[in-house]
């Protein structure tokens, strides 16, 4: 081993580890083969690359093409460095190399900012280290073209983590991305139409991943990050927090490895990479009325089949802000469901003009109200907030949101009206179909023409945020979702123009293509959600009669049918099936109904809410000091409630190790959820704190830190309860803690830690 | 419990006394960088606004009656969390300060979140269905705090001015009233109306601005923020429970203390309207006139849903609002018509109106008893036991509007001489429970090990 400086970086006894560790499990594909003494053999190959160029209306707009400059060798040593010793050679302008060398090795690309992404035209702007197997090489330099890409990095590091191999690995990457192995360690440029598409999709993501392993790797960042540390954060131990909470004292953490940076890009704060998240959306219900009830045994038959969070707390009340916090990690001071442009004057301006009122062409019976002033003056539209749809976008992933029950040329930014035209029977329960029923419920004469407010824009994660409103993706990622009770005739409604080929169930179409969004947020409609609303209609030979299932103990086995519904269809998905895809589906409320106790946790107070409070609570923001201040912008902030209750959370997925019958029982909340989607799709760095969105980044170590600002933190009793972590299970309840509860609970509260340590997200 | 959250706080009070008084305290003396956003105060209250400063002259100035010695907090004590320092169930006040009030006085204490009324106002706990909620006084019929200041300001039994223009030419007079053309400007006092009408929003204003309406401050705000000396004892917690289980105490029914309206929580009241009925107060000079029923909603004093005539059908007879339970334990004197004057009562009128209505109501045509029976419960507001008779339930209510009182727990008419819903156990803690609503709370500093409300 050199013990050189080369591009930047310095050989030290953590390389001599890396290169230890991967002649241990490698197996036969690690190291260099052997062959004669003297002789010399050329290896010919590219580096691939990808580009993302935002402005699209559809899906990310992404195309491949060649790194030139990059400085390519042998890693003899796998290290992850081209020494000098390893004589490097720079690809040209068209991404070609040519190495000649004693012997065929595991190649590696150092891609720094002095190269060029051919797919831009623009200079490098993070350094990158790619790699490409000794297997592969062996295969590839046999045929002339040694394909140097994040494809090549992914199958090794799937080789080294799940110790198998290199045909293995190339047959699964191909399997995941849905393309043949030879194409999939192909040259990217050279696939055409639906192959390329999928192939590059994914090795943008993948460069994602391996800028940021590179990035771990050469800050020498400790490992694993902190917050993944079992036991508790080690960083706190010399910070002001509880003492009864926090029992990790010491911090052994030592500098990543290169082959471990290439595994943790993966595993962001132990939440492990997924490749689509789909999240149901339920309305309105605290732990207790859907744990064990007989309304429920659906929802309840995947609670147990599956893993989940007892803690699960809401931030606010009502809707509005849940959903608000849940696309973005704060609620702005919205305490109510208002109209997203109210009260939006100055810096909060509406931008989106023209706003989708009646005056517009097509929409004439829009419900939209041009303006809106409260007298409480809280901002409803959220301006230049940083959230996870356009943090996907940004990265060129992709989001969706499906929603049921639209009327068919309605305007997403608006809520579903009534039209008498569109009508559907009542359902009817048969005997034994609904929580024991002996006798049928519903009346199959009762015609319901569609309510008004089905589908309700308080009810979508990204509508508070003009960036998203304005994206140029927003119409394209708003989808429908089928499954409603007025489907089948939504297409003869009549108060929007219908659009020809209008589909009512995107979702089922896009389940089947597999184009779908990294982070799906599914909308039941506000009688499939378990909200209810009136629904009223005529009965045949006179009367009027109320829909048997919108409100209710009823409505909850309607919203449990619905899930059962929507979880069976995606289980049912060629994407489900694609067992090399890691998919989850999520179950979960937007609020409680917790009065007492514990209402909120992890990123709010809920002592701090009222006008009462003596104290301005503002969230903090990084100034262009560097320095965390609170951020007065926003109006009204102190008012919000903090926090209503409990819900249960379900997370399934499809991958056959994962552990199931998970319970982690540690506090979290939709800011700890939104947390968890940053490092599930690699958002954020865990070594800075700003680039986590809003609330996400009120840590127990960001909260000490930043007291001072914080008061609503001060004189806290439980540090650890009132902060944000991600939902990884790697913190330990200690074995004394009683677990603090809302009356959304009533289990008896548990003392000490969970049964397993497993991670709800684990994957094997 | 050492090392918390807690650095700051012996840091914040310099801080707040360095920049005290001064108008502008949006910066702490904490480093304030010279980039955006800057800190502010962290823990110091906003300056009242010059609207509040005017009102908070307003509050405390007995000229401001015709007696000239009775001012807004004569009756609303800012020591008895701005309700009446006394157990009267009714205050005097007049010209001659002898004229006696017709209901016990409501604290001023949490009024900010209220709404206007409204015959179907959504309930904050986003469950009960919509009915009568919100507004001022015990029957709603002041809109906002700001319209509310008239009734005591000019009403013959209280504050006794003659007019608003009355108030307005004493406030003219009054040491403050350069405060009040500063705040309202220089011709503030040309028109009458407006002059009356600023002096009404100066009133609100100090009410919605200054933290002593609204501290947020009681050993229950401790416990759900999660602070230290927050622990409630197991005897509070059990109380808790006895508050809102809806088969037993189910006082969170009504003294809703979830998240509500408007970013609100833990308000102890949804705002909403009840009729439950209590005994008779002969102890209101009113009172002594059998034909006046104080029917709340439906009048005499709130007159926009009075039945058309006395005994027609009308749903709103008897309702008075659901007060919040915050600082209860300050009063005095219960209910809208102060007829019952300590917790202790209170829980057990809650608890035992159905089952022992004899102890709460009068009895006639029976036989007083010159020794109860052993068991004959001593807390009622009847300490006589008679023997035969007939006991006058709900006797300040018209029996046309029986129909209208509230059948939730614990109040569900249940037979007389049946188990009432509470024991003693949990009307004691119950008890232990509200008194940790007070503001003010400072945790002792070695709290008692053993008691009546910590075992």
């Amino acid at each position: 081993m050199a013990n050189l400086q080369y591009v930047g970086f310095t050989t030290t006894l953590t390389t001599i580890a890396a290169a230890c560790m991967l002649a241990g499990c490698g197996g036969s594909d690690s190291g260099t083969s052997t062959s004669a003494p003297g002789a010399q053999v050329k290896i010919s190959g590219v580096v691939n690359s990808t580009a993302y160029t935002p402005g699209s209306t559809a899906n990310p707009t992404l195309a491949a093409g060649y790194i030139k400059g990059a400085t390519v060798c042998v890693d003899s040593n796998n290290d992850g460095i081209c020494e000098a010793s390893e004589n490097p050679v720079t690809t040209d302008a068209n991404g070609k190399f040519t190495l000649t060398v004693s012997a065929v090795g595991p190649i590696i690309a150092d891609i720094s900012s002095s190269a060029t992404n051919t797919a831009s035209g623009a200079a490098v702007t993070a350094h990158e280290i790619l790699r490409a197997s000794l297997a592969q090489v062996t295969e590839q330099q046999a045929a002339g073209l040694v394909v140097v890409s994040p494809m090549s990095s992914e199958v090794q590091r799937m080789v080294e983590d799940n110790n198998t191999s290199y045909q293995t690995e190339k047959a699964n990457l191909a399997s995941r991305v849905g393309v043949t192995a030879a194409q999939v360690l192909g040259d990217l440029t050279t696939l055409t139409g639906t192959a390329q598409t999928l192939a590059v999709t994914e090795a943008n993501a993948l460069n994602n991943r391996y800028v940021y392993a590179t990035k771990k790797f050469d800050n020498k960042e400790l490992y694993p990050d902190a917050l993944a540390v079992p036991g508790g954060d080690p960083e706190l131990a010399s910070l002001a927090v509880s003492s009864a909470t926090n029992t990790v004292t010491t911090d052994t953490r030592q500098p990543i490895t290169f082959l471990q940076a290439q595994q943790a890009a993966f595993n962001v704060e132990g939440i492990p990479r997924y490749d689509s998240v789909f999240i149901v959306m339920l309305e309105n219900k605290g732990t207790t009325t859907i744990l064990g009830s007989q309304y429920a045994p659906k929802i309840n038959g995947y609670l147990q089949a599956g893993n989940q969070f007892t803690s699960y707390y809401a931030t606010g009340n009502p809707s509005e802000p849940n959903y608000t916090a849940l696309g973005g990690a704060d609620d702005w001071g919205i305490t109510d469901d208002s109209q997203w442009n109210c009260d939006a004057t100055g810096a909060n301006a509406v931008q989106d003009l023209p706003v989708p009122d009646n005056t517009q062409p097509g929409l004439a019976n829009s419900p939209f109200t041009t303006t809106c002033t409260q007298a409480s003056g809280i901002n409803h539209n959220i301006v230049g907030r940083a959230n996870l749809f356009t943090a996907l976008s940004s990265k060129g992933l992709r989001w969706r949101t499906y929603s049921e029950s639209m009327n068919p040329g309605q305007d997403f930014r608006t809520d579903g009206i009534a039209d008498s035209a569109v009508t559907a029977t009542d359902h009817v329960y048969a005997p034994g179909t609904l929580a024991g029923n002996t006798t049928a419920i519903g009346n199959a004469a009762l015609t319901l023409p569609m309510p008004a407010g089905l589908y309700k824009t308080k009810h979508h994660p990204g509508m508070a945020y003009q960036n998203v409103r304005s994206a140029p993706e927003w119409k394209f990622s708003n989808r429908t979702l089928g499954g409603g009770q007025w489907d089948a005739v939504l297409t003869s409604g009549t108060k929007y123009a219908v659009p020809a080929g209008y589909n009512v169930d995107q979702f089922g179409s896009d389940l089947q293509s597999g184009d779908v969004g990294q982070i799906n947020f599914l909308m039941p409609d506000q009688c499939d959600d378990m909200h209810s609303i009136g629904v009223t209609g005529t009965v045949s030979g006179g009367g009027t009669g109320t829909a048997s299932d919108c409100s209710g103990n009823n409505i909850i086995v309607r919203g449990d049918n619905y899930v059962d519904y929507l979880v069976k269809k995606i289980q049912a998905s060629p994407l489900w099936a694609n067992k090399q895809k890691r998919i989850a589906i999520v179950l979960m409320f937007d609020e409680g109904t917790a009065t007492t106790g514990h209402n909120s946790c992890c990123g709010w107070v809920p002592g701090s809410s009222g006008a009462a409070a003596s104290t301005s609570t503002n969230p903090l923001s990084k100034g262009t000091n560097g320095q965390y201040a609170q951020d007065t912008s926003i109006h009204n902030y102190n008012f919000g409630n903090h926090g209503h209750g409990e819900s249960i959370f379900v997370v399934l997925t499809n991958q056959a190790s994962a552990p199931t019958k998970v319970s982690d029982s540690d506090a979290y909340s939709h800011f700890s959820f939104v947390r968890t989607l940053q490092d599930m799709f690699q958002l954020a760095d865990p070594t800075d704190d700003s680039t986590y969105m809003n609330r996400s980044k009120y840590t127990e170590k960001f909260i000490a830190q930043n007291i001072l600002n914080l008061p609503e933190y001060q004189s806290s009793a439980d540090t650890h309860f009132d902060s944000v972590r991600p939902m990884n299970h790697a913190y330990v309840i200690p074995a004394t803690y009683r677990e603090l509860q809302s009356s959304d609970v009533t289990t008896a509260a548990q003392v000490g830690p969970d049964a397993t340590q497993k991670g709800v997200w684990a994957v094997k | 419990m050492p090392n918390l959250f807690r650095i700051a706080l012996c840091l914040l009070p310099l801080a707040l006394a360095a920049c005290g008084g001064g108008s502008d305290s949006t910066t702490t003396s904490t480093s304030a960088p010279a980039t955006t956003p800057a800190p502010t105060a962290t823990t110091a209250s906003a300056p009242l606004s010059l609207a509040a400063q005017v009102g908070d002259k307003l509050f405390f100035d007995a000229t401001l009656s015709g007696s000239g010695k009775m001012s807004c907090a004569t009756c609303h004590d800012p020591n008895y969390a701005y309700a009446a320092p006394n157990n009267l169930a009714v205050q005097l006040g007049g010209t001659d300060m002898l004229q006696p009030g017709t209901r016990a006085v409501p604290s001023l204490r949490y009024k900010e979140f209220t709404p206007p009324y409204a015959d179907l106002l959504d309930n904050p706990d986003g469950v009960s269905v919509p009915g009568p909620g919100g507004g001022f006084t015990w029957d709603g019929r002041s809109p906002t705090l700001a319209d509310q200041t008239s009734i005591p300001l000019l009403s013959a039994n209280e504050m006794a001015n003659a007019s608003p223009a009355d108030v307005v030419a004493k406030v003219k007079a009054a040491s403050y009233a350069p405060l009040f053309l500063q705040a309202y400007g220089s011709d503030a006092f040309t028109d009458t109306t407006k002059a009356f009408g600023y002096i009404q929003a100066a009133l609100q204003a100090y009410q919605m601005e200054d933290q002593s309406f609204h501290p947020f401050s009681s050993k229950f705000d401790l416990y759900v923020a999660n602070k230290i000396g927050g622990n409630m004892t197991a005897a509070e917690l059990r109380g808790l429970s006895v508050f809102t289980d809806a088969n037993t105490g189910n006082c969170a029914s009504c003294h809703y203390q979830g998240a509500g309206l408007n970013g609100s929580s833990a308000l102890f009241t949804d705002f909403s309207y009840e009729n439950i009925s209590v005994p008779r107060n002969m102890d209101i000079p009113a009172n002594q006139n059998a034909s006046y029923n104080d029917m709340g909603v439906c009048g005499p004093l709130r007159t926009d849903h009075l039945p058309t005539s006395l005994g027609a059908p009308n749903a709103f007879c008897g309702l008075f609002k659901a007060p919040t339970l915050r600082n209860v334990a300050l009063r005095g004197a219960f209910f809208h018509n102060g007829v019952i004057h300590t917790l202790y009562q209170l829980v057990h009128f809650y608890n035992t109106r159905d089952t022992n209505p004899e102890i709460w109501y009068p009895t006639v045509g029976g036989t007083p008893r010159t020794t109860p029976d052993a068991n004959f419960p001593t807390y009622g507001l009847i300490t006589t036991q008679y023997t035969g008779g007939t006991v006058q339930k709900f006797n300040d209510l018209p029996a046309a509007y029986l129909g209208n009182i509230d059948p939730q727990m614990p109040l569900d008419s249940r037979a007389a001489g049946s188990t009432p819903p509470m024991t003693e156990a949990q009307m004691s803690d119950l008890i232990c429970f509200l008194n940790t609503l007070t503001d003010g709370y400072q945790p002792p500093a070695n709290p008692p090990t053993h008691g009546t409300c910590v075992d």
